[in-house]
């Protein structure tokens, strides 16, 4: 509703008797400097004119040169743009000017209804009210915190006066908004943190610090809807953040949460198969996701093959997953980024979590050592699982001498120098082992320290160094009398990063460097007896250095539209020692060596560099609707070495090298997200294309693991995807969830110089994750503050595979005729899975909060095949088996304490 | 370790004791519809010969071939000679020995079916081949899970040093053969009818038994030589064996594993001969077989690599049908060794006696006593 307030509406007869009207009044000279308020003094003064207003309105409107010559109404016009102030004038004589309540009373309302609400509203003025100040575009800048923790938050969402004018804070939680002066409600609002009203009074430049408070009860509705409020407003198309809360009420696979699980929901993110570690983005390769841990690399994701993720979701702060605009901050892999943020400890008070699933217990604590300075963070979770492997009685063997047990843990320490200055250190170590009817047992570890630095030079300028190094290794030690052996590989990658931001009048600019040294030993087996036949092999360590130059600018052209420009240099070299094998004819085979190649110790073997640009546009539509685009080039240095489909824990690790090019990406996606305007409903449409230059693939049949010719057994082609990508949520009410339909295609073209180094005879093939149509809906019904009902369906088109299609015998040996790579599809995948959430007390002041979770995994007990292998038959012939991994309903049950 | 992944499955079947497996079925394209031809020609004295036969089903249990008979066969040369085939028994082809094997030359053959399908090899060129020095053997002790018992799996390990001809050779292929007598007991043979419970002696006619009375259980007397108790078992090799540079060193190739022959009754029963062949491959020959052993090496496995499509040097000319096979040219150097019972390094003794026909009961048997064998 409109309301117009006329302090005084007198009817006069016109004093001026035929003469000009008071609108008309020209301003000379003299009025240049003036403040409205004397120029109305004046008009009044001069003769029998009148005006009415209050001075407090008028007093900070200064006219300058450009109105000299002006009418007086021509003046007021240009002046009272875009404020709430107008004019009338009922008679010649008379001008009465007008103030619009309308955004007065909204805003007093919102402030009074939060308040009611108990919302969070902060007061905050910049500068103080003076004379001229009206209608100046102002600038704010700020940062965002975690009240409790002191961490910045990334990607707010920050709206302005309920406009169109909104912003996201970026990683290190600055913001920058240009505002009129006076007052405005800016609304903030975050995944899992309560919203926060600001009252704003700006009359000058300035920083405003932004406390946020988590949410002390399970409000999914402000998490949904931060979500969705991002999801149009973020500048970058396929940037994801993962509600860890979320991810804890899904249901799940022996009631274990599971971080690369619940990436494999979101569309465009695929898996070969149930329980297989690793995720394949948009047609990529499992090895193209680059998977940081507090900004250095981790190179296996999972425990017991991928059955789980090898991060304990309670140390997790927070995940961000890019499948397209990636920002030039990251590199190094060809398809994806998942950057996962473990959890400072809590400044102020002590407290932890506890939970109990079916094979694991987990345990996470943390607290201030120093209050308000210094704080401590730690979690461990192990498994029981031997425990239920030697209470299961199988007639296939005696499990009694099998064992799989498996850790990880993270520790951090946080460290407020000032509140411009942050240090911490983080510890992450798992480890696995497995040991199978008591011949060999597997191993494998990862590990990691990372120190990081956060340092606010000046408003403007902040830093981020990173110092880390982290290590993938495995052992296989064989037991067997004769053939005691042990079997080892490793990697270590020491990281170093400097980024740098700045926030300038037009925008904002990220920039850097990156340093990584890596470390390969590629393969070790030694005999573990004095009777072991086992021949001792040992190949040459590999040393490799990527180093990157990154540089992104941001800028708003104007309310509408958002640019991020980006460019990435990387330099990858491959260091000696080394020996280079060169081919006859040029033909890569062990035959054909005809010589040997020694490279040094600290000399080059090889080295490659790239221009990696990045684009990433926002168009706002409107306030409820924006248009995306984004390209971005990324070069790939490692390479995970594996002819198989799932990733097996045997798989290695490899560097571009004198033979192995780098794979090089271009991907360009683009969308469209909306939200309707209760923003009850949201949807998204996005379409991609990628090519992937040199992307790996191998001979029928190769052998690569201690293979130091892996040059003869490795192909490489070029790969193509595309696809299209829905999604449609609600977000609010009982009832919430999300549908995700994606089709996509990914291709592979490996086409060498002869037969033996193509593949499918050079023909275009499909990639071992074409799964052309994909669904993913998952729901959540909430039927009380406490109850709540989750579920997940899930459906993917069969992978492709290669089958034997007939046999025959040549030589007296019985051979299968197998079909061309990849020309068959196993069966089709689906899934549908149910929880039941139960809350404990919501109560604010509740000291100890339980939660249980019981899930129905494959409710409808669907055998889907998780491989195809093959089995020898009485003929000779190789036979496809389907094993099914969860071949009925499972139902398993979890309990989580937080004190 | 290539079935380590498939353990690791069965495992999970254990821990979670709900997975399982079970067969899956693609529909594939009939593979009798599917050529087979294998032929090969070499600088011995032998006839060359060339088989045709069609594609097994995937779910056969046989691995009987089923030949393809009246095709019209000719073997070129590289000076345009052209010899016909005959067929000598049904889908086996042989030539007259007009054309024979020349270190230099290249060979192709023609095949042409009865429904005008041809179908032509690329040709291949006989290299010079170099000579096996030495054939040994060494034991080793082995067990194997079977039906969750451990059971013993011994085996002689056959080990050759051989060198190469000096003409460069790169693509050695090491060819093995293994053969044994066996004996069976037909007289033994027992029948039982629903009528009669106690076993009637029922000896095969080949054994030279005859039952003479027909006292409970019967009575035989011999009449005549048994003919069809002894026989000769071939072992062929499980998958190629092929040069690697990697073990030549001045041209010669050390310690080269090229079998493991089994130990047991039967195996042992009286001696065991050991033949190896050396021949010098072509590059697409050698491939063909690099694909045979890589297919056959990788046996079942989780994690397995994705075997290969295996198609050979023949091409279909007018038609449209799927044919795999090679013809191949090699120049082949033989050496021999017999295992003796005594290198066994524990006495064997038979606990069970089959009374089949020897030839019948062991599949890749013949009657003939070998040249070699006295």
């Amino acid at each position: 509703m409109i309301r117009l307030i006329i302090f005084i509406s007198i009817v006069l007869y016109p004093l001026f008797g035929g003469a000009q009207s008071i609108v008309d009044f020209k301003l000379n000279a003299t009025s240049d400097g003036q403040t409205l308020t004397s120029i109305l003094t004046d008009i009044e003064l001069a003769g029998s004119a009148r005006c009415f207003y209050l001075p407090e309105w008028t007093d900070d409107f200064v006219l300058d040169k450009s109105c000299v010559g002006m009418t007086l109404s021509e003046a007021l016009e240009h002046l009272f743009q875009g404020t709430e102030l107008n004019y009338v004038s009922p008679y010649p004589n008379v001008i009465v000017l007008v103030r619009d309540p309308k955004n007065a009373i909204r805003r007093k309302e919102i402030l009074v209804s939060a308040q009611k609400q108990g919302k969070q509203v902060s007061a905050y003025r910049l500068g103080e009210k003076r004379v001229g100040i009206a209608n100046t575009e102002l600038s704010v800048s700020g940062k965002i915190i975690d009240e409790s923790t002191g961490e910045s938050i990334p990607f707010v969402n920050i709206q302005v006066d309920d406009s169109h004018n909104t912003t996201t804070s970026d990683e290190d939680g600055h913001f920058e908004l240009t505002v009129t002066s006076g007052s405005h409600i800016l609304s903030f609002s975050f995944l899992d943190y309560e919203n926060l009203l600001a009252d704003l009074e700006v009359y000058d430049q300035g920083e405003i610090e932004v406390k946020m408070v988590k949410n002390s009860r399970e409000l999914e509705e402000v998490v949904v809807h931060g979500t969705i409020l991002k999801e149009v407003t973020t500048s970058r198309i396929g940037q994801t953040e993962l509600i860890m809360k979320e991810l804890k009420n899904a249901p799940a696979f022996l009631g274990e949460v599971d971080l690369v699980k619940h990436v494999q929901t979101l569309p465009g993110v695929t898996t070969v198969g149930e329980a297989a570690s690793g995720f394949n983005v948009r047609g990529g390769s499992v090895d193209q996701n680059l998977i940081l841990h507090d900004g250095v690399p981790i190179f296996n994701s999972s425990h017991v093959f991928g059955f789980l993720t090898a991060f304990n979701p309670e140390a997790v702060r927070e995940v961000t997953f890019y499948k397209g605009g990636t920002p030039a901050e990251y590199g190094g892999r060809a398809s994806s980024v998942l950057d996962v943020s473990s959890k400072d400890g809590d400044y102020e008070n002590w407290n932890g979590k506890a939970g109990l699933g079916m094979i694991t217990a987990s345990l996470m604590v943390n607290g201030p050592i120093q209050k308000g300075k210094t704080s401590f963070s730690s979690s461990f979770r192990s498994t029981y699982s031997n425990w239920l492997i030697h209470a299961v009685e199988t007639n296939y063997a005696d499990l009694s001498e099998s064992a799989v047990s498996f850790y990880d843990g993270t520790a951090k320490l946080s460290h407020l120098f000032t509140d411009k200055s942050k240090l911490s250190i983080t510890a992450y170590a798992s480890h696995d082992s497995f040991r199978l009817f008591g011949d060999s047992t597997y191993k494998w570890n990862n590990r990691q320290i990372t120190a990081m630095f956060y340092h606010q030079f000046s408003s403007s300028m902040g830093a981020e160094f990173v110092l880390g190094s982290s290590g993938y290794s495995y052992s296989v030690l064989n037991r067997d009398l004769l053939t005691a052996s042990e079997l080892s590989y490793g990697i270590n990658a020491t990281t170093l990063k400097a980024g740098f931001n700045h926030e300038g009048r037009f925008g904002k600019k990220d920039f850097g460097v990156q340093i990584l040294r890596y470390q390969f030993e590629p393969g070790q087996l030694k005999p573990r007896s004095s009777s072991s036949n086992t021949k001792s092999v040992n190949l040459t360590n590999q040393f490799a250095y990527e180093t990157a130059l990154y540089m992104t600018d941001f800028r708003s052209l104007n309310d509408r539209l958002y640019l991020e420009t980006g460019l990435r240099i990387p330099l990858f070299i491959s260091m000696g020692p080394a020996s280079i094998y060169k081919y006859r004819s040029g033909e890569k085979e062990v035959n054909n060596i005809s010589d040997t190649l020694t490279v040094r110790r600290g000399r080059t073997v090889k080295s490659y560099i790239g221009l990696a640009p990045r684009l990433s546009l926002r168009y706002m539509l409107d306030k409820f609707t924006s248009v995306k685009f984004g390209y971005n080039r990324m070069y790939q240095y490692l390479h995970l070495v594996t002819n198989t489909t799932a990733v097996s824990p045997l798989d290695v690790w490899s560097p571009s090298g004198y033979y192995f090019e780098p794979q090089r990406s271009d991907q360009v996606s683009m969308g469209i997200f909306g939200d309707s305007k209760s923003k009850d409903y949201s949807a998204s449409l996005e379409l991609f294309y990628k090519l992937i230059k040199n992307v790996p693939d191998f001979k029928d049949g190769a052998q690569l693991i201690l293979n130091e010719h892996l040059e003869t057994e490795l192909l490489q082609g070029k790969g193509t995807s595309y696809g299209l990508e829905t999604s449609f949520s609600k977000n609010k009410g009982d009832f919430t969830g999300t549908l995700n339909y994606t089709f996509s295609r990914a291709f592979r073209t490996v086409k060498g110089p002869t037969e033996a180094e193509s593949i499918n005879q050079g023909k275009r093939y499909r990639a071992n994750y074409d799964q052309p149509h994909n669904i993913n809906f998952s729901w959540k019904y909430d039927f009380s503050r406490r109850y709540a009902l989750t579920g997940n369906f899930t459906y993917q088109t069969g992978r492709p595979v290669t089958i034997p299609l007939s046999a025959f015998r040549y030589e007296n040996t019985t051979i299968a005729y197998y079909s061309g790579r990849n020309q068959y599809r196993i069966p089709d995948y689906h899934r549908l899975d149910l929880a039941l959430v139960m809350e404990g007390n919501h109560k604010v002041d509740t000291r100890v909060k339980g939660r249980w979770v019981f899930s129905i995994y494959n409710v409808y007990g669907r055998k889907n095949p998780y491989s195809i292998f093959f089995q020898v038959s009485d003929a000779s012939i190789p036979q496809p088996y389907q094993l099914s991994i969860i071949g009925t309903v499972f139902p398993s049950v979890s309990y989580n304490l937080e004190f | 370790m290539t079935n380590k992944g498939l353990h690791i499955a069965l495992f999970f079947w254990g821990l979670v004791f709900t997975s399982c497996v079970q067969r899956i079925d693609f529909e594939v394209p009939p593979a009798a519809d599917q050529i087979v031809i294998e032929g090969s020609i070499s600088s011995d004295l032998e006839p060359c010969t060339v088989k045709i036969s069609r594609g097994l089903n995937i779910n056969t249990d046989s691995i009987v071939n089923q030949p393809v008979t009246n095709a019209k066969v000719v073997l070129f040369d590289d000076l345009g000679n052209a010899e016909g085939f005959t067929e000598t028994i049904q889908g086996t082809y042989q030539t007259n020995r007009e054309i024979q094997g020349e270190i230099g030359r290249s060979y192709h053959i023609e095949v042409e079916l009865p429904n005008g399908n041809l179908f032509v090899s690329e040709p291949d060129t006989l290299r010079a081949t170099g000579q096996i020095n030495n054939i040994r053997y060494e034991y080793e002790a082995r067990t194997v899970e079977r039906y969750s018992e451990t059971v013993a799996a011994d085996v002689f390990n056959i080990y050759i040093d051989a060198k190469t001809s000096g003409q460069g050779e790169s693509y050695v292929r090491w060819r093995f053969k293994g053969t044994y007598k066996a004996e069976t007991n037909p007289e033994l043979r027992t029948i039982v009818t629903p009528s009669y419970p106690v076993p009637l002696k029922s000896p095969l006619p080949c054994s030279g038994y005859i039952v003479v009375s027909f006292v409970p259980g019967g009575k035989l007397e011999m009449v005549d030589e048994c003919t069809c108790c002894v026989c000769w078992v071939n072992h062929f090799e499980v998958s190629p064996q092929l040069s690697e540079t990697q073990f030549v060193e001045a041209g010669k190739f050390n310690n080269i594993k090229v079998a493991e022959v089994p130990i047991n009754v039967a195996t042992f029963h009286d001696k065991y001969l050991v033949d190896v062949e050396q021949m010098s491959l072509s590059k697409n020959a050698y491939e063909f077989f690099s694909l045979v052993k890589d297919q056959k090496e990788n046996a079942a496995s989780l994690f397995q690599p994705p075997a290969g499509e295996i198609r050979g040097n023949i091409r279909a000319v007018n038609n449209n049908s799927q044919v795999i096979g090679l013809f191949y040219a090699a120049s082949i150097s033989k050496k021999s060794i017999f295992l003796q019972k005594s290198d066994v390094p524990y006495p064997l003794t038979a606990i069970t006696f089959v009374t089949d026909e020897c030839t019948n009961y062991y599949p890749d048997s013949f009657s003939e006593k070998p040249e070699e064998w006295d």
